[in-house]
């Protein structure tokens, strides 16, 4: 596989996750206005998490959980509607005060999408796991905080 | 309609068919993924011209793009990435079991030629193997 | 309660759905006693005669039901009961009753095949009932394909025996190609007739005409086995003789005839229809008439003379005269009825004597009253004598045929009585020989079942020439169904001293006198079967054949099937190469647009031709970065932001996964690649002319604003495309993340049996 990473690369690493878990947040609540939406914030969390595989900081997990959570959240926001008459899907439009963007007009779209981002953030886990990816960390004998030192 | 879309879009599948029908199954996963990107712009350019993104809020609604392929579109390139994930597990499996990614002939079709071709003994030879 | 009130659609659907469900129904039943199967299967065959006796006998209205599947392409089923729709269920539900009666007796032993029997009989008739009342030119075919299976399995239904098995291929072979010749000639009769529905056939001028009328006069042919297709009948009477009896003389092969009839009035003006259809009639009744009289087998006899009389069907219906099709009508009534009473005599005769040749069968008349009468009865019947139903039928068809004038008077009239005469002949010889002296033959017990139903069949002939009203009430509805110039005719007991009755009168001596004298040369060899060998044989010699185009066609390379694939579908875009308008092309939306399809192409090449993996998952990246650029000139900032991610994952799961592989791809044949490179250019170009011509023919002009609106009002949200997604259709967003959730546990499930693999 991709050989053992360099502290340079790690500390890289570590200084974007924040930086693009805040994109990734942008986009999910930004989407329903602007560009971006839960598919695409999913994506860039799913980047975060193969980098920090790739980079040896963390072994990706929890596939199961978040797909199974994802996939449970969708359909429920989708089935909510019909206990009340509605149509499958409908969708209940409310105003949520959301800090640095502002009112956001959203509804049930957003645990729609928050669903949507689980299910691509496991899939990505996933492939990972199945590329063999999570081999790396797992082959390090120390614990993922000191593996910094280590290599 | 655009003609350099339509250039894209025939290149695009011309390359991707020449793609997918190669023995390296990594040449197949990226001749799929050409194949989705054809799909993609042909929703696009079966839609209509290019606008202004449709944001309703930011641009007259007179300008704007087509949205409605553009969504489909959307579904299509993620289901056509879903595609190319699986595809790459395979392959990723494929080469664990042979040590590389080549396409082999179908061995149970050949099974069936050799059968209807060697008529008297087929039906037992079929039972023995 | 008026008679009206059972011409109801819910009730003709409720019997049809009885018919359906008492199928398996029937099977259990014959699984613990044949008998307890046998009456099960009875129970829908006899409501349904009875429902059609009381809208016969209230003349009610008739009426038309479907049940439509794709609206627009009439695909669906549709049902009429119109006169000859109620003439044939009574034939073929009626008769359906009798025979499951019969059968109770024919088999005796509760073997292990009498569940499979009941339930092929009730299926068939199930199949036969949907065809009679079939309206859309689909429902005909789909219950005519349903009578050729059914029959195929009715027939094998010995199927230890090779020659049984030989026989029933044979039948559906031929019944099954002229059904697809049916086909092809019911899609021209429809398009050129603008209706699908046989009700509303209206004659038919196009000059693609002659075409249906060969091809539905093909289906015609091999279902009513006509010369030279009749070869899988006589193979056919390997079956048992209800088999024989109910599928094989009184109601499959009269669908034929039945499709004729129906069909005829669309085919008025093409003269093919006219011509095709006499020569084969007239070949038939001869042909099959001589071959009777050849015969030593009572059964091979009874259905040689089948053979001849729907020879005598078809001339009659394709002779065209309002008299003709009057008398074909009450021909095809009579003759339901008296050849079933002799098969089912003849099945009796087998069981109870153990053998069906004529030389070894005598006295019969002292051991077996009962079905001596029955078929003296049926018999006579048969040879147009009266006082019985087939005399008066008979005596239509002969003044039919003397009432012609024209050049093909001629033959007709002299063909028609030259077949009466042979007809008078083999049904003396059959009489004589079956019931007539000779050595005593042993005689097993009478059987309750086979004797209920013959006796009925047997009287059917009486009743009908007693109850000549009622007959006339049923038959002339049907007649004038298909020629509103047949209701000027009625059938009569007693016709006078006419020309006609002169003639018949000669007929009948002549076929008795030539009957008697060929009866005394019994010694001559039944004739070979050499028609039925040679379809075996070239049967046998094409699935001798057929290994090697499968051989070259299944060849296990998948690239290869991948191009035929390809070439094939790519065959669907030529019609649309003529729609493209030049006007609505442009060269591009913006310059940039341009730019950007060029490089892609560019960098698509070099990936199909750069050697290493690395560098093609680069190229992939190139190219996805460039469909990226031409979303945001189009004015697609979503697509675009979510492509660029997209490619990210894929470019680097790409070199995660395969980037260690050896560094080149293998190379390749040089032909092959250079018929890939023909089918992919082809096959780039076919798409790109097919889109243009669609985008020149746009149906209308895209909703925006109205979803631009939707999207404020109903999703909240101001990105269209991702209310579209979330709300509008959100349906489409639902499958598609449990498609990539399905995609994830699909990779899961190839890691962990990576794992598996490596830990054993």
């Amino acid at each position: 596989m991709i050989g053992g990473s360099s502290p340079v690369l790690q500390l890289g690493v570590r200084t974007a996750t924040p930086l693009a878990i805040l994109v990734g947040v942008y986009l999910f609540f930004a989407g329903h206005n602007a560009p971006g939406g839960g598919f695409a914030a999913g994506l860039v969390f799913g980047a975060v998490v193969t980098l920090r595989a790739i980079a040896g900081i963390q072994r990706p997990t929890h596939a199961m959980t978040l797909l199974s959570g994802g996939t449970l959240m969708v359909i429920v926001v989708a089935a909510i509607p019909l206990f009340f008459g509605e149509p499958l899907l409908d969708q209940a439009v409310g105003s949520i005060e959301v800090p640095l963007l502002g009112k956001v007009k959203s509804g049930s779209a957003l645990p729609f999408d928050l669903g949507v981002s689980a299910i691509v953030v496991g899939l990505i886990i996933a492939l990972l796991d199945g590329l063999g990816v999570g081999d790396i960390t797992a082959k390090r004998p120390q614990s993922p905080d000191s593996s910094e030192v280590a290599s | 309609m655009s003609v350099s879309l339509l250039v894209a879009i025939a290149g695009l599948t011309g390359v991707g068919v020449y793609m997918i029908t190669a023995r390296s199954l990594s040449r197949i996963i990226l001749g799929f993924s050409l194949l989705g990107h054809a799909a993609v712009l042909a929703l696009l350019a079966s839609g209509g011209p290019a606008g202004t993104p449709p944001l309703a809020n930011q641009n007259d609604p007179s300008t704007i793009a087509n949205p409605l392929p553009q969504a489909l579109a959307l579904t299509a390139i993620v289901i056509s990435f879903g595609l190319t994930l699986f595809m790459l597990a395979l392959a990723q499996r494929q080469q664990n079991l042979t040590g590389d990614d080549l396409v082999e002939d179908d061995l149970e079709d050949i099974r069936i030629a050799r059968m209807a071709t060697d008529d008297d003994d087929s039906e037992t030879e079929g039972v023995e193997s | 309660m008026t008679v009206d009130s059972f011409a109801e659609p819910w009730i003709l659907w409720t019997l049809l759905v009885l018919h359906v469900v008492a199928i398996p129904l029937s099977a259990l039943g014959a699984r613990r006693d044949h008998r307890l199967g046998l009456g099960i299967a009875a129970i829908p065959p006899l409501l349904t005669t009875i429902w059609t006796v009381i809208l016969l006998a209230g003349s009610a209205e008739p009426f038309t039901t479907e049940l439509l599947w794709v609206e627009g392409l009439d695909v669906g089923f549709s049902f009429r009961t119109d006169s000859i729709a109620l003439l044939m269920t009574l034939l073929v539900s009626g008769i359906g009753t009798l025979v499951l009666t019969y059968a109770t007796g024919y088999f005796s032993s509760s073997s292990a095949q009498m569940p499979r029997m009941t339930a092929s009989l009730l299926a068939f008739s199930t199949s036969m009932l949907g065809l009679v009342l079939a309206d859309s030119i689909w429902t005909v075919f789909i219950f005519w394909e349903f009578t050729s299976i059914t029959s195929f399995v009715l027939v094998g239904h010995k199927d230890v025996d090779a020659s049984v098995r030989d026989a029933a291929r044979r039948a559906l072979m031929i019944t099954g190609a002229g059904g697809l010749s049916l086909l092809g000639g019911l899609v021209i009769l429809g398009s050129e007739a603008g209706t699908t529905s046989l009700s509303e056939l209206e004659p038919i001028t196009g000059g693609r005409g002659w075409i249906a009328a060969l091809l539905i006069l093909g289906g015609v042919a091999t279902k009513s086995a006509q010369v030279p297709f009749h070869v899988w009948l006589p193979g056919a009477m390997k079956a048992p003789t209800p088999v024989s009896a109910y599928l094989h003389s009184a109601t499959m092969v009269k669908a034929g005839v039945l499709l004729l009839a129906i069909t005829g009035p669309a085919f008025v003006d093409v003269a093919t229809w006219k011509w095709v259809g006499l020569a084969l009639g007239i070949t038939s009744m001869l042909w099959g008439g001589i071959t009777s009289l050849r015969h030593r087998d009572a059964k091979l006899i009874l259905a040689w003379g089948t053979i001849s009389q729907l020879g005598l069907l078809v001339t009659l219906l394709s002779v065209g005269t309002a008299k003709a099709t009057f008398a074909a009508i009450s021909i095809l009534f009579a003759h339901a009825i008296f050849k079933a009473a002799l098969f089912a005599v003849v099945g009796e005769i087998d069981i109870r004597t153990g053998t069906r040749d004529i030389r070894e069968l005598g006295g019969l008349h002292r051991t077996m009253p009962i079905a001596t009468a029955v078929a003296v009865v049926s018999g006579l019947s048969m040879a147009g004598v009266p006082p019985l139903l087939g005399f008066a039928a008979k005596e239509a068809a002969v003044e039919a045929a003397l009432k012609l004038s024209g050049i093909d008077a001629l033959i007709v009239s002299t063909s028609i009585i030259g077949g009466s005469v042979i007809t008078v002949a083999y049904t003396t010889r059959f009489l004589l020989g079956t019931f007539g002296a000779g050595p005593d033959t042993s005689v097993a017990p009478r059987r309750p079942g086979m004797t209920i139903a013959t006796t009925i069949l047997g009287l059917g002939s009486i009743v009908g020439y007693i109850a000549m009203g009622a007959v006339n009430n049923i038959v002339r509805p049907a007649a004038i169904e298909i020629d509103k110039k047949a209701e000027v005719y009625l059938l009569y007991r007693w016709p006078g001293l006419t020309t006609g009755f002169m003639v018949s009168l000669g007929i009948v001596a002549a076929g008795v006198v030539v009957g008697a004298f060929i009866l005394n040369r019994v010694d001559q060899p039944a004739p070979e079967a050499r028609g039925a060998d040679m379809v075996d044989s070239g049967l046998d010699r094409f699935l001798a054949w057929a290994p090697q185009p499968i051989a070259a066609i299944q060849h296990g390379s998948l690239p290869v099937y991948l191009a035929t694939m390809v070439l094939v579908a790519l065959t669907a875009t030529i019609p649309f190469a003529s729609d493209i308008d030049v006007d609505t092309l442009v060269l591009w939306d913006s310059p940039f647009q341009g730019a950007l399809a060029l490089a892609i192409v560019v960098a698509a090449l070099a990936g199909a031709f750069v050697s290493s993996r690395l560098g093609a998952a680069l190229t992939l990246g190139a190219v996805g970065l460039g469909v990226s650029g031409i979303f945001v000139v189009h004015g697609a900032p979503d697509l675009a932001l979510t492509q660029l991610v997209v490619e990210t994952v894929i470019v680097v799961g790409f070199v995660l996964g395969l980037g260690h592989l050896a560094r080149s791809f293998p190379a390749a044949h040089a032909t092959w690649k250079s018929v890939r490179m023909a089918v992919s250019t082809i096959l780039g170009v076919g798409v790109a002319l097919a889109l243009a011509a669609s985008g020149s023919n746009p149906s209308g002009t895209p909703p925006i604003e109205e979803l631009a609106e939707a999207a404020v009002d109903e999703g909240g949200g101001a990105n269209i495309v991702n209310v579209i997604l979330t709300d509008l259709r959100a349906l489409d967003t639902l499958g598609e993340v449990v498609v990539l959730a399905v995609v994830a546990i699909g990779i899961l499930a190839l890691a962990n049996t990576r794992e598996t693999e490596a830990n054993a």
